[in-house]
Formats: structure tokens, C-alpha cells, sequence
């Protein structure tokens, strides 16, 4: 009997393959009866609003990374661009009384042309310059939403539940399955769009445009896909925060949230599919249950001498430090000791 | 030796199964003293987060209330009130988190800090018939009325009783005063421009203008040009202390301030208002606020405020928003007396819609003018109207101390639902 010697790929689809061997797919069927049983069956409301939090802001970064970190396009505008697909979601299933699947489509899609109109100037700036086009975009679409009657302006408007057919998520377990499904569907096709030729596009223009120009890729009309499809997923995450908060007002999409979402990525490892999923784990986390549910009461209980609202004031700052040494110490983010760990994995027992 | 590797294996094992063992031990054994004695109320504060520094003194006034009436009142006929207070972080998300919590763990009702804090959470609320308790409302809170209720009179109620006020007591001219309207661009802004616009034609004003700003305004010297060249007789601000002490300077500096009256709303009328603009500048502005303004004042529950905040809280003290925390904790204690007289324990230990409807029919609907010891106007609910506290004072900053000028002045309530703009 004769055994291989590692891994052998007779065709082209093997080599490529994301899943390659029997004890990929095994990990894959685990986790994924782990992820649809564990949190729905276990998890009290603050976890499970945690997990579902986390598979929103996700979606949304998953977008972001695309539009960032394959394509080298900066946005600062990604709240913006959220609140356009929960805006579009919420009028067309409370004002419409639209299915809520078309809500998400249309959420996405027009999140999508909105990328596409605040693209515009990316054909002919970039970098710093871009960045400051994409702020006015969050600020054009915040006061778009605080002063058009359909979106109920400052008092906001008020979203059904999302349901498909008879079944009504009205629940944050039901929630969880939709967000999860969703969450899922992104990250396939986050994963693979990059291993087609946009994503490829998309990288040769990151990494040097002039260079993509002369091999003949369409420099203009990718770096505008790229807007449309990252705010397409911003768009996704927007429709979903709707339905699962109720209501929605302008306040909701700050400029600070467009900041974090960059900073979610960074920590997670720009250009990698892995990244914004530790990153935005990692980040809301802390913002969500470390810093305000241990961090701060702890702080109080424990040193009572403080003055009012030291602690609270405190929970930024330590959060903003947690950031910065984790650049200086990781610049190449989560993503990078991810890697490092799998390789370490692969040749255990041996050092290399 | 075989025998004695087993013995610590087993040891391990042992210990590792009551370590995980111990949190389901100790629920079981220790739950059944305590459980059914205690009523359970949530209290969402924005005690982290960008509204932090109004979240805290909130917070730590409705644990010190509830902290006195469970030790030195003996509870609500002897039953201890568990406060479940979480941080809703000033953010949607975990606001929703809260209002679930909440309601999981067999909350009677729900209190929030701020309208923003209520907008997140009253669809929630109000499709599961879990009534809720709000200190700072919006008109859009509870119009329609559905299960929530505002503690004191709304941005809007703030606008129509300065509005009465002016007309009766300062308006010297004939036909209709101009006024314009200086507001904020949330929910405190849009609360005093739906009065107005509900209002204004039937009070008898002239609105010549509605002019918005940001929270984080360096300068409204443009606004306030195309103001002045309107020749307002009044100016109202709708808006927090910082963006309304600048535009009283801006208004001062192109001489619009003092030839005209200008009013603010209880958003801004605080003592932080008089130090970022300045005593001499502030001076005369005229500002409604819906609790006593002041620490000094002679109301019945000054003496025990003052003292847990003095000995718990001392940072928290002559803090306004303190004296709004402290009432509405006297409000939920009223509350669950009325409906523990009506309905007994037994269904308010059920935490269930059943204790939700209870506590709304013979709780908050049952209030009957309660005085909230002097602290705000008495509280009580009138069918169609769920702002409990109807009530505001005028207040004026004399000699740089903002002092009350009138009694407490009904607000009358305004039906927005009626209106066809509203909402849309």
C-alpha cells in the first residue's frame, strides 16, 4: 500500500479549491452546527444581540474591505452609505408595504447607485483626496435623511418585522438565522469575487493603477463596480440593522461609526476575506461587552475615590489605546496571526 | 502508583465539574429565599457613551431614590425594588439589547433617560404591550399613545407654555409677534418646530423663520443675519446649552440681544448654559423647565435627595438632571404601590404581559395627581394624553441665576397624530 506524501491536486478546480481536503470540510460542517446551534441555544439577549451586532456590522465590512482593501479606494462614508439601505428598506416595507425581500434588494441596490454617485470623483482622485469626497458623502445622506418626509425625518421612522412567507423574525433567535444565512451568502461571495477577474482587477488597480491602465483593465469602470458593490453590502447590513431595531433615525449612522469601520478592517487585515470577520469580532466586543458591562462598573466599584464619570470617560480612552498598540504591534492585522497560526498548525509537530 | 495516577485524575476531574457546576448550584439553592419578594424595574441610562455626562448623574439618582425607598421606606409594602439598570451607550443596537433583557428577565417596566433612548426602543415596547416610563420626551415618543409615557412635559409643551407666556406677560405690540425658531437638528429641535407648527396660527404668532444647527455649531452668525433682517420680536431655541450659549453671544454681538426676548427650552435652560455663555450675556433670557431648578429650593424631597447625594454622589450635586432621576424614581415607586394595591403580588411576580397590563391599567393609568415631592408638577393621566406630568415653569436668568418666574403652567396637550405632516 502506498501513501501520499501531503496533498496532491489532479485538476485545475482541486488546486483552486477554498475547502481542499476531508478534514477542511469536516471543520467547515462542524463550525457551521456549532454556529447555528451554540449561540441561538445558549446565549442570553445581550450575547446574542452581541452576535447579531457583529454579523450586521460584518456584512457592511465585508463591503468596506472590497472597496478598500482590494481595490485601494478610501471611504470614510460607509455609515452613510448604511443608512441608505436601511432608509431604503424601511420606506418601502413601512410607507410600501413591500415584502421585506424586495426591501433588501432594493436596499442593496440602491445603496449601490448612491456608491456609485459619491464614486464619481475617485476617477479622478485618489487617496486622502478621496477620502475627504467620501466624507460628504455621509454628511449629504444624513441630512438628505433629516429632512425628506418620507424618511420621517428627525423623528425617525418606525420598520416592521422582516418576514419571508409566513415566517415573521420577530425574535432575536429568529433574527440570529437571518443574519447568519445572510452573513454566510456575503462571505462566499466576498471570498470568490476576489479569485475572478474583477478581484483581480480590483487588486491590480490597488496596487498600482497606471500599471492596470496599460494592461488594459478598465481603471474607471472597475474602481466604480468596486463602490457599487462594497455599499451594495453596506446597503445588505443597513436593511438588516432596520428590521432588527424597529426604528430608525438619523443619529443612528454617525461619522464616528464610518471611522470605526475603518478601523475594523485595519485591525482585522486589510485585503483578506478572515479580516474584517476578527476585526469586527474583536472590536465589538470590547465596545459591546468589555468596556461597558466589566470594564466600567469595575472601574467604579473598585476605585470610588473617581470623580463622576471618570470611568465612563475612561472607556474610550482605554479603547482607543487597545487600537493603537494592536497597529503598532500587528500593522498587519488579525488576519496575519491567523495565518501564522495555521501554518503552525500544518507542520505540528515540526517547527517547520 | 498506577492507583495514585488515577486519584488525580479523577481529583481534576472532580474539581473541573464543580467549578462548572457551581453557577446552576448556587442559582438553584439561593433563588428560592428571594424569588417573588422583590419587583423588578429596568432602568436604561446612557451611562457610557456620548451622552455620558448626562447618563451618570441619572444613573446614579435613580439607584440612590431606589436605594432609599428600599432601605428607609421598607420598599413598596414591604417588597424590596430590583433595579435593573443597564447602559444603552447612547447607541440603537444595544438599546434594543436592553428592552429584551428587560423584558427576559420579568421586568414590570422599563424607564429610559432620553427620548433618543425611547425612539430606539418604543416599537419593541409597544407591540409587546411593555409599558415604559421616559424622563426626557419627544412628541414622537407617545403619538400616537400606545404603552409609553412621558414623566414630564415634552420639547413641544416646552415651546406652546413659553409661547402663552410670552403673550400674556411680555408681548406689547398689536397684531401677531414675529418669532423665529433656532433648532437643533434631532429630536429636541423638531419637538418645539411640530408645536409651532400646530400652534403658532392658533396661539396667534408669526413664525418668520426656522432655522437649524448642529450640535457641534462654532458659529450661527449667518442664520441669525437673515433673522435679524426679519425684525423678530422673539427668538426660541430649541437646542442644548453649548449651541444656545453661542448663538445668545452671536445675537448679542449684532445687537439683536436684548431688543428682542429670547426663550429657550429645557434642554438648554441649565446652569451649564449660564457658564458657557458668560452670566452678563445670559443675563434676562427667559427658559421653561419642566423640575425645579434649583438645590435650595423648598420642596419635601429636596432634604433626602440632597442627602444621598451629598454622602453617595457628592460630584452630583446642585446637577439638574439629578433632580429629574430622583422624581421619576418616586413615579415608579408610585406606580408599583398603585398596582400592588390592586392586583396583589401574585401577578406582578409573573414578570408576564398579565403583570405588563396590570402595571399599565392600575399603575401608570391609575396615577391621580401623585406630587413627586415638589420636585415637578403632580403626575396623572388623563385618557388620550400619556405625558404624565403636564406642567413646566417659566424660568429667568437674573443676576446670572436662572430663577423661576412663574408657578407651574399647564401645558395644553397638542394631538400631533391628527396632523397629516406629522411624521411625514
Amino acid at each position: 500500500m502506498s501513501l501520499p506524501c501531503g496533498i496532491r491536486n489532479y485538476n485545475y478546480a482541486q488546486d483552486m479549491a477554498i475547502f481542499r481536503t476531508k478534514t477542511h470540510w469536516g471543520m467547515l460542517i462542524v463550525f457551521l452546527v456549532l454556529l447555528f446551534t451554540v449561540p441561538p441555544l445558549t446565549f442570553n439577549h445581550l450575547w446574542l444581540n452581541t452576535v447579531n451586532t457583529i454579523g450586521i456590522t460584518l456584512i457592511a465590512t465585508l463591503g468596506l474591505n472590497i472597496l478598500v482593501g482590494y481595490c485601494g479606494q478610501l471611504s470614510i462614508g460607509h455609515a452613510g452609505f448604511i443608512a441608505v439601505g436601511a432608509y431604503t428598506s424601511a420606506i418601502l416595507t413601512n410607507r410600501f408595504d413591500m415584502p421585506f425581500l424586495v426591501g433588501l434588494i432594493a436596499a442593496g441596490v440602491v445603496a449601490g447607485c448612491v456608491g456609485i454617485i459619491f464614486g464619481l470623483p475617485s476617477v479622478r482622485v485618489k487617496g486622502f483626496y478621496l477620502a475627504i469626497t467620501t466624507i460628504a458623502a455621509q454628511f449629504i445622506i444624513i441630512w438628505v435623511i433629516n429632512h425628506w418626509g418620507l424618511t420621517g425625518g428627525f423623528e425617525g421612522i418606525s420598520v416592521p418585522y422582516a418576514s419571508i412567507g409566513g415566517l415573521v423574525f420577530d425574535s432575536d433567535v429568529k433574527q440570529f438565522y437571518l443574519v447568519m444565512v445572510i452573513v454566510l451568502m456575503a462571505v462566499f461571495v466576498a471570498k470568490n469575487l476576489m479569485r475572478t477577474k474583477v478581484g483581480r482587477a480590483f487588486i491590480a488597480i490597488r496596487d498600482n493603477d497606471l500599471a492596470a491602465e496599460v494592461m488594459g483593465i478598465n481603471v474607471n469602470y472597475y474602481k466604480l463596480l468596486a463602490f457599487f458593490i462594497g455599499c451594495f453590502f453596506a446597503g445588505i447590513a443597513g436593511a438588516l440593522l432596520a428590521h432588527t431595531t424597529y426604528y430608525l433615525n438619523a443619529e443612528q449612522f454617525s461619522f464616528t461609526d464610518s471611522i470605526l469601520y475603518i478601523g475594523m478592517i485595519i485591525i482585522g487585515g486589510l485585503g483578506t476575506t478572515i479580516g474584517p470577520m476578527l476585526g469586527v469580532t474583536l472590536v465589538k466586543i470590547i465596545q459591546k461587552v468589555l468596556l461597558p458591562i466589566y470594564m466600567v462598573p469595575w472601574l467604579e466599584n473598585s476605585i470610588t475615590s473617581l470623580p463622576a464619570g471618570f470611568a465612563t470617560g475612561l472607556a474610550p480612552i482605554v479603547f482607543g489605546l487597545i487600537i493603537v498598540l494592536f497597529l503598532i504591534l500587528e500593522p498587519r492585522g488579525l488576519a496575519h496571526r491567523w495565518n501564522l497560526f495555521k501554518a503552525a498548525y500544518r507542520l505540528w509537530p515540526f517547527s517547520y | 502508583m498506577k492507583n495514585k495516577k488515577l486519584l488525580i485524575i479523577n481529583s481534576i476531574i472532580c474539581v473541573a465539574l464543580l467549578v462548572v457546576a457551581l453557577p446552576f448550584l448556587s442559582a438553584c439553592g439561593g433563588g428560592e429565599d428571594t424569588a417573588g419578594k422583590t419587583l423588578k424595574v429596568g432602568i436604561m441610562t446612557p451611562t457610557t457613551g456620548i451622552a455620558a455626562e448626562k447618563g451618570v448623574p441619572l444613573r446614579d439618582a435613580n439607584m440612590d431614590c431606589i436605594a432609599y425607598i428600599n432601605t428607609e421606606l421598607g420598599g413598596i409594602n414591604g417588597y424590596q425594588i430590583e433595579a435593573i439598570n443597564l447602559d444603552s451607550q447612547y447607541k440603537a443596537d444595544q438599546a434594543v439589547t436592553n428592552i429584551n433583557q428587560f423584558m427576559d428577565q420579568g421586568c414590570l417596566f422599563f424607564t429610559t433617560s432620553a427620548s433618543a433612548e425611547m425612539s430606539w426602543v418604543q416599537e419593541i415596547a409597544n407591540r409587546a404591550g411593555f409599558p415604559g416610563l421616559v424622563c426626557y420626551s419627544s412628541p414622537s415618543n407617545y403619538h400616537p399613545p400606545q404603552h409609553i409615557y412621558g414623566q414630564m412635559p415634552d420639547y413641544g409643551d416646552d415651546w406652546t407654555a413659553f409661547a402663552q407666556y410670552y403673550l400674556d406677560n411680555i408681548w406689547q405690540g398689536t397684531g401677531k409677534p414675529k418669532m423665529a425658531l433656532m433648532l437643533l437638528n434631532n429630536s429636541t429641535g423638531a419637538g418645539a418646530k411640530n408645536a409651532a407648527m400646530a400652534m403658532a396660527d392658533a396661539m396667534g404668532i408669526e413664525i418668520i423663520a426656522m432655522e437649524e444647527h448642529a450640535a457641534t455649531t462654532i458659529s450661527e452668525m449667518e442664520s441669525l443675519t437673515r433673522v435679524s433682517a426679519m425684525n423678530p420680536d422673539v427668538i426660541y431655541i430649541s437646542s442644548t446649552p453649548q449651541p444656545t450659549s453661542i448663538i445668545i453671544k452671536e445675537a448679542k454681538n449684532i445687537g439683536l440681544y436684548p431688543n428682542v426676548t429670547i426663550g429657550v427650552c429645557h434642554a438648554a435652560m441649565t446652569k451649564a448654559l449660564v457658564d458657557l455663555g458668560g452670566a452678563d450675556i445670559i443675563e434676562g433670557v427667559y427658559g421653561v423647565f419642566p423640575t425645579i431648578v434649583s438645590w435650595d429650593e423648598d420642596a419635601p424631597a429636596v432634604v433626602k435627595m440632597k442627602e444621598y447625594a451629598q454622602n453617595l454622589h457628592p460630584n452630583d450635586v446642585n446637577n439638574g438632571d439629578y433632580i429629574a432621576a430622583w422624581a421619576q424614581s418616586l413615579i415608579i415607586a408610585e406606580i408599583l404601590r398603585k398596582t400592588l394595591d390592586a392586583v396583589g403580588y401574585d401577578v406582578l411576580a409573573k414578570g408576564d404581559a398579565e403583570s405588563w397590563a396590570a402595571i399599565e391599567q392600575y399603575g401608570f393609568q391609575g396615577l391621580d395627581g401623585y406630587d413627586v415631592g415638589g420636585l415637578q408638577s403632580p403626575v396623572n393621566y388623563v385618557a388620550g394624553d400619556n405625558r404624565l406630568g403636564k406642567s413646566l415653569r417659566i424660568n429667568r436668568v437674573t443676576n446670572g441665576v436662572i430663577t423661576a418666574i412663574t408657578g407651574w403652567v399647564e401645558a395644553p396637550l397638542i394631538k400631533y397624530e391628527d396632523y397629516d405632516w406629522f411624521g411625514n
